[in-house]
């Protein structure tokens, strides 16, 4: 078994090749649905791998896996929604291409930087993978720590427009993060006495909720497409390929990066992209396009987190410590089917770890087709489907996203209200990126920090434990500080230039929203410090920092929006609140709240009819209103089919179905 | 005649059919089972729960899902258990002392009597580990390190309030030794803290030891008898360490399940618990093997709930 002709024989038979194929197609489907993730795809399809042979069956979980990072794109670029939070950074330039008719070539874009992340993660998890393992050991609670923070330096380049309300928004994500049973410590924080809440805050809720809430509020608030229409053009894909292969370099780092930041169990996907993203950003001569739609951001964040697949499987196979919560659910798999991951693995001689990796190569190589081709679909559709259907479509993806996470309602409701705070933060200056950023990042720089606080006490060397015995850490603590001051940097080059001008044009007024925001985050920010006074020392710790933070940039804020030195002008905040944005909202929340007690089915119908109305501007003919009553019952319908009975989610029991 | 023959079989083959069909839609369960994991996929939860499955199939021929319920410890699902149909449709792990000890400290938004277990089926000792290049040959060495100079040894656990926290207070109450207990947020990050060298031992269990191989050294093991897959390992009984235990896993139904199909649960995971090929699976990956059902698990989660009382009492009041 284990020579290297019957290997590879293996690995490429028409069976496995087959699997491959589906797997990726699979995966792909179901990374673009929001809510929807890798691991729940590989954990409901685990069963069926039992009767397969070992190589075949780990070789279409791996294909799902793949697909589905992967397939986060799709809906990150065309309604600016991660599917999964591997996908966060994708939106930030992919959905502004998509909106000025560039839809097309960021799929494509994404496609083939997918498949170039996928395969050095893919060739590195092949050639290198023991060596590369020593990796995950060298990083401990504090490289973890100070990765985090290197994740949050980001806040300063995703508020151009005023860094302070970016990072108030970044406390407020960490004051989200930090809500729920502290791991350290063990106290019940910030939960408002409701048990449901004893969970925290589900990150992947909250982002459906912040990005495509706001979304869905501007789609019904004017009467335009919600993409730019575009001509049929075919997949651009030389286009695409010119544009990559031009930045080669950014696409080998971001690959590179997303492999090792896929090694460490913990980190995963969103902070590889994330890094690759702010990476790209640094070295690029367009840096100031970033965040409106700049091939090279999408580049970037969309090779490393398809790199993280191979990477996270390094750990996985050699240490027997999941890389990532997909790997888990497949070393579990391995494990029932008498496959031990870990040090003995790559001894016993086993071939099948081997056709597995192969598997992996082909099925990353079989997404370039696959890709493209739904990747077509799914933008002429997103582009061309009008208003009245893509609102009650989208918006039933959210909630029906949101529910599949853990089969709750409480987390539906979360991801409303998530939205509707997103929206009106938005409103006041204060970006949703930050806060997720805040969010994502919060529990890994906590406790982080804690553990290293506490093995420092112990071993009586509290500095050498953070920083001075670490030699990693100085590493990503240099990399914080040329990432915080190059923009310094670039301003004074460019104030020297006499370019910065325009910058200082001071805004006589008030900041009226600014300065409410930042009046509410003050309260906010004491209510935390107040809270934190009935917590242990060890949860109590985390919580008085940033309550701190919070109180003190919020303070400043207030005096800025006074004297006008904010200015409103960040995401989404240039949106009309109309009627139709209120009813978008209530409707949402209406949907959240009743379906439990009504039925998934019901309430669904009743409320995407609501939207429809909503979404439509003029009054539409009989024909239409049929066909819109149709499409909705399909719509509905086929959700509900393909949750209940191919995903196995349990739904609520309303009143009727 | 040959002709009779197959007609023969035939009607004997449909009368098989018919009485197997018959007997199967009449015993529980009537369809596919939703088994939900409190936990993330790929922790011990979810393995013995992928065990169980392929067994339940071929006693039931119904369908044994997996789900995973993740959040808070656990707490996020146990205090959802009772809002289930209690038709035996929907089935959950329990682990202890999760369960006692959640309840005990806080309010995790149910109680421990709330749970309707009907059956604890194996549990994962806990095992003192260590780096194999670590300086500590015995349990002895950790007890005078920890001793001559209290806090200055780390041990390492998954969670605040958890098994791995409980072993190190039992532990420490036992031998007067002390340790400076760090958290982690699962199995994994715990077991790269060691091999990483950041804690200097580790509150495991057999699993670990079993999964980690060469790269670690047990120094002993929480359980009555030494455990099958590690003779050389001794219990902490012999050591003269009065300390059994570890996390014990079973399942709960919602509390509107009827008598009757809690009992028959009961008699299908104890069939799934005997059977020698399960046994030998499980022992193999370092489990530790128990028979509580239904009708023995009150006594069971009495003795449970007095032996964590003293120690959750002194867990608050470090708080």
């Amino acid at each position: 078994m284990a020579d290297p002709i019957s290997i590879l024989m293996t690995a490429l038979s028409p069976i496995n090749i087959g699997l491959a194929l589906l797997g990726v197609l699979a995966g792909t489907v179901i990374g673009a649905l929001p809510g929807l993730s890798a691991t729940m795809a590989i954990a409901v399809l685990v069963p069926f791998t039992f009767v397969m042979d070992p190589a075949s069956g780990l070789i279409m979980l791996g294909a799902i896996y793949t697909g589905a990072i992967y397939g986060g794109a799709f809906a990150a670029i065309l309604v600016n929604t991660p599917g999964t939070p591997s996908a966060i950074a994708t939106t930030f330039d992919g959905f502004p291409m998509a909106k000025r008719g560039d839809g097309d070539l960021a799929v494509t874009l994404a496609t083939i930087a997918s498949v170039v992340g996928g395969l050095v993660g893919a060739i590195l998890l092949m050639t290198l993978s023991p060596k590369l393992a020593t990796l995950a050991l060298a990083f401990q609670s504090t490289e973890y720590f100070w990765l985090a923070i290197l994740g949050l330096t980001l806040i300063a380049t995703l508020s151009q427009g005023n860094v302070v309300k970016g990072m108030i928004g970044g406390m407020f994500g960490l004051f989200l993060s930090m809500i729920g049973v502290a791991v350290i410590g063990g106290d019940v924080r910030f939960t408002g006495g409701m048990p449901s809440m004893l969970g925290g805050i589900d990150i992947v809720a909250a982002l459906i909720g912040l990005y495509c809430i706001p979304v869905l509020i501007n789609m019904v608030a004017s009467a335009g497409q919600h993409l730019e229409p575009a001509p049929a053009r075919g997949f651009r894909f030389f286009e695409a390929l010119g544009i990559a292969l031009r930045d080669w370099v950014n696409l080998l780092r971001s690959s590179v990066i997303g492999t090792l930041v896929g090694i460490l169990p913990g980190a995963g996907g969103s902070i590889a992209s994330l890094i690759s993203y702010a990476e790209a950003r640094r070295s690029s001569p367009n840096a100031e396009n970033f965040g409106k739609g700049e091939p090279s951001g999408l580049l970037a964040t969309e090779s490393a987190n398809n790199a993280t697949v191979g990477g996270g499987f390094i750990p996985t196979l050699v240490l027997g410590i999941p890389g990532t919560p997909p790997d888990a659910v497949i070393m579990g798999a391995l494990m029932v089917q008498g496959i031990r991951t870990g040090p003995a693995l790559f001894q016993s001689g086993d071939g099948t770890v081997y056709i597995f990796m192969l598997g992996l190569l082909v099925a990353t190589l079989l997404m370039l087709p696959t890709g493209l081709i739904v990747g077509r679909y799914a933008f002429r559709f997103i582009a061309n489907v009008p208003k009245a259907m893509l609102v009650p479509l989208i918006a039933f993806m959210t909630i029906v996203g949101s529910f599949a996470i853990h089969a709750n309602p409480h987390d539906v409701l979360v991801m409303v209200v998530m939205g509707l705070v997103g929206w009106v933060a938005a409103r006041g200056g204060y970006g949703a990126s930050p806060i997720v950023l805040g969010l994502v990042l919060g529990q890994i720089a906590e406790q982080g920090f804690m553990r290293a606080w506490m093995i420092g006490g112990a071993r009586g060397d509290f500095m050498g434990q953070l920083l001075l015995n670490r030699p990693i850490s100085w590493g990503i603590v240099a990399l914080i500080t040329v990432t915080l001051c190059l923009p310094l940097l670039r301003r004074k080059r460019s104030e020297a230039l006499g370019t910065g001008g325009q910058a200082q044009v001071a805004r006589a007024r008030a900041d009226m929203p600014g300065l409410t925001g930042a009046v509410l985050f003050l309260f906010l920010g004491l209510w935390i410090l107040l809270q934190a006074q009935t917590l242990s020392t060890m949860a109590a710790a985390f919580p008085l920092a940033v309550g701190a933070a919070m109180v003190l940039l919020s303070a400043l804020q207030m005096l800025r929006s006074w004297r006008g030195g904010g200015e409103a002008g960040l995401e989404g905040a240039n949106d009309d609140a109309t009627g139709r944005g209120l009813v978008l909202a209530v409707t949402m929340l209406g949907w959240a709240l009743i379906f439990p007690h009504l039925g998934m089915f019901t309430t669904s119908l009743l409320a995407s009819a609501i939207l429809t109305m909503t979404g439509q501007f003029g009054r539409p003919g009989p024909r239409r209103l049929l066909a819109y009553g149709v499409g909705i019952l399909l719509m509905v319908s086929a959700f509900y089919l393909l949750m209940v009975r191919v995903l196995n989610i349990p739904m609520p029991v309303g009143i009727l179905p | 005649m040959f002709g009779t023959t197959k007609l023969r079989y035939f009607i004997a083959a449909a009368g098989a059919a018919l009485t197997f069909s018959g007997t199967a839609a009449m015993a529980y369960p009537d369809g596919p089972v939703n088994y939900i994991i409190p936990f993330n996929a790929g922790g011990e939860s979810d393995i013995t729960a992928r065990y169980q499955q392929p067994y339940f199939k071929e006693l039931t021929g119904q369908d044994l899902i997996v789900q995973y319920l993740p959040g808070a410890g656990g707490a996020q699902a146990w205090s959802g258990l009772n809002n289930h149909n209690g038709d035996g449709m929907t089935i959950m792990g329990t682990n202890l002392p999760h369960i006692i000890l959640q309840p005990m400290l806080q309010d995790p938004g149910y109680q421990t009597d709330d749970i309707s277990n009907v059956y604890m089926f194996h549990f994962t000792p806990d095992a003192l580990l260590v780096r194999k290049d670590s300086p500590f040959e015995t349990v002895q060495d950790v007890i005078d390190a920890a001793t001559q100079n209290p806090g200055s040894v780390i041990a390492g656990g998954t969670g605040t309030n958890s098994a791995n926290h409980v072993a190190n207070q039992v532990f420490m109450n036992e031998t007067g030794a002390m340790t400076t207990y760090i958290p982690y947020s699962g199995t994994g990050a715990t077991e790269s803290g060691l091999l990483g060298g950041e804690v200097d031992v580790l509150w495991g269990y057999t699993t670990v030891a079993a999964r980690q191989a060469d790269a670690v050294r047990m120094l002993a093991v929480a359980t009555e008898e030494r455990h099958p897959l590690f003779p050389d390992v001794p219990t902490f009984g012999e050591l003269g360490i009065n300390m059994v235990g570890g996390a014990y896993r079973g399942i709960a139904v919602p509390a509107s399940t009827p008598e009757e199909t809690k009992q028959e649960l009961s008699d299908l995971i104890g069939q799934i618990n005997a059977d020698p090929e399960f046994r030998k699976r499980m022992e193999d990956d370092g489990y530790a093997l128990i028979d509580v059902p239904y009708q023995e698990i009150e006594g069971f989660m009495d003795d449970r709930k007095a032996a964590y009382q003293a120690v959750s009492e002194q867990l608050q009041s470090q708080n």
